[in-house]
């Protein structure tokens, strides 16, 4: 009798032990990334990380040989416009990820073969608003993520023009609450 | 008093078991779907978008904001040539030819995954910026110690490890990232 209800608090301790396992696992991605984008910055706004050395902590593995834009956002106040410019001549790619870490979307300056680069990301729900059809739309599976812009510094001497090209990246929400603002086009 | 001590240590250790799970699984242990090219590692999951929740904790952990492989190949190297573990005592000779990217870079990092503090402030090697040798190949000293040409400092007495970016990789090492050509990592002396 003693050993059967022994038997019956182990059997719980490790079904316990799976649900804590299982839920543990399934919320590291999300937990990992709010965490990344809290040290980003402001939400719906572009950050210009400094070229990466020995103090940087923002990223695990950063490429000392790469600058880093981010752009953390959050749809919950209506569709996110990214607005890139791409510096000629060097590797440059734009990447977005949502909450759980999944990279959802990716361009480099290859694929797109132009000097800027605008595209409109959009949450998962319903709501959207009509968008000027010359906008890229590019849907976002959760309403927090990431858009990460990176720039290579191909030779110390390109260093000052390829970082003045993506500091005039630009991303904002457009907002819901005053259509009227599309006028001045 | 006995039952109240008994669900406590049930919930307890059900937490605790559960956690060090996750802990073994997901954060200690390696890549899902890792392949290696001589020393070299890499995922093959990095920057996909799994359904698995396995596969997602560990490139979170491991490759946070990676780039999928037609875009970007990571590999990392824990050990020298011979299978040693890479430490910052030893002086290592990297070379080869350069592998079938657009572009490739070899950074030297800390066992915490961050860059290696130096006088210096260098901390790669990469396509441009490398010297090379009559052929067209290229030879890099990886180690404590001042070289003149083609040198990524690393600290002594710590162990480290090396990441090779292919950026903009060739087709055939997209489709078969086992058998691209890579450098060679020999200790030279330590």
């Amino acid at each position: 009798m003693k050993a059967r209800e022994t038997l019956v608090w182990i059997a719980t301790a490790l079904a316990i032990a799976a649900i804590v396992h299982v839920g543990s696992v399934y919320a590291l991605p999300r937990f990992i990334m709010s965490r990344a984008m809290a040290a980003m910055g402001t939400p719906n706004a572009i950050h210009h990380g400094k070229r990466a050395d020995s103090d940087s902590r923002g990223v695990v593995r950063p490429s000392p040989d790469l600058l880093y834009s981010t752009c953390p956002y959050d749809l919950s106040k209506g569709p996110l416009r990214v607005h890139a410019a791409i510096p000629a001549g060097t590797y440059w790619s734009v990447s977005a990820f949502d909450a759980n870490t999944d990279n959802f979307f990716a361009r480099n300056d290859r694929q797109l073969r132009t000097r800027t680069f605008e595209f409109v990301v959009t949450g998962p729900g319903p709501g959207n608003i009509p968008l000027p059809p010359r906008d890229e739309i590019v849907i976002s599976p959760t309403a927090k993520g990431l858009i990460l812009f990176r720039t290579l510094v191909d030779s110390e001497d390109d260093l000052a023009r390829v970082d003045a090209a993506r500091r005039q990246a630009t991303c904002e929400i457009i907002s819901l609450s005053a259509p009227s603002s599309s006028k001045g086009g | 008093m006995k039952l109240a001590l008994k669900i406590a240590a049930t919930l307890g250790g059900g937490i605790a078991l559960g956690l060090l799970a996750t802990w073994l699984i997901a954060i200690r242990g390696g890549m899902p779907g890792g392949v290696t090219d001589g020393p070299w590692h890499t995922s093959l999951s990095i920057g996909s978008a799994s359904g698995d929740i396995y596969t997602r904790a560990s490139v979170a952990v491991h490759g946070l904001l990676a780039l999928n492989r037609s875009e970007t190949i990571y590999y990392t190297a824990f050990a020298d040539d011979e299978g040693n573990a890479l430490s910052g005592t030893c002086t290592y000779r990297v070379s080869g030819n350069d592998p079938d990217a657009r572009w490739w870079s070899i950074t030297a990092y800390a066992s915490d995954d961050y860059l290696i503090p130096n006088p210096a402030e260098r901390y790669s090697i990469s396509k441009n910026a490398v010297r090379r040798e009559m052929g067209g190949g290229f030879i890099a000293a990886v180690g404590p110690e001042v070289v003149a040409k083609n040198w990524i400092p690393v600290t002594a007495g710590n162990p480290f490890s090396l990441t090779l970016r292919l950026y903009n990789p060739g087709p055939g090492v997209v489709s078969d990232p086992v058998h691209a050509q890579l450098p060679s990592i020999e200790k030279v002396s330590c």
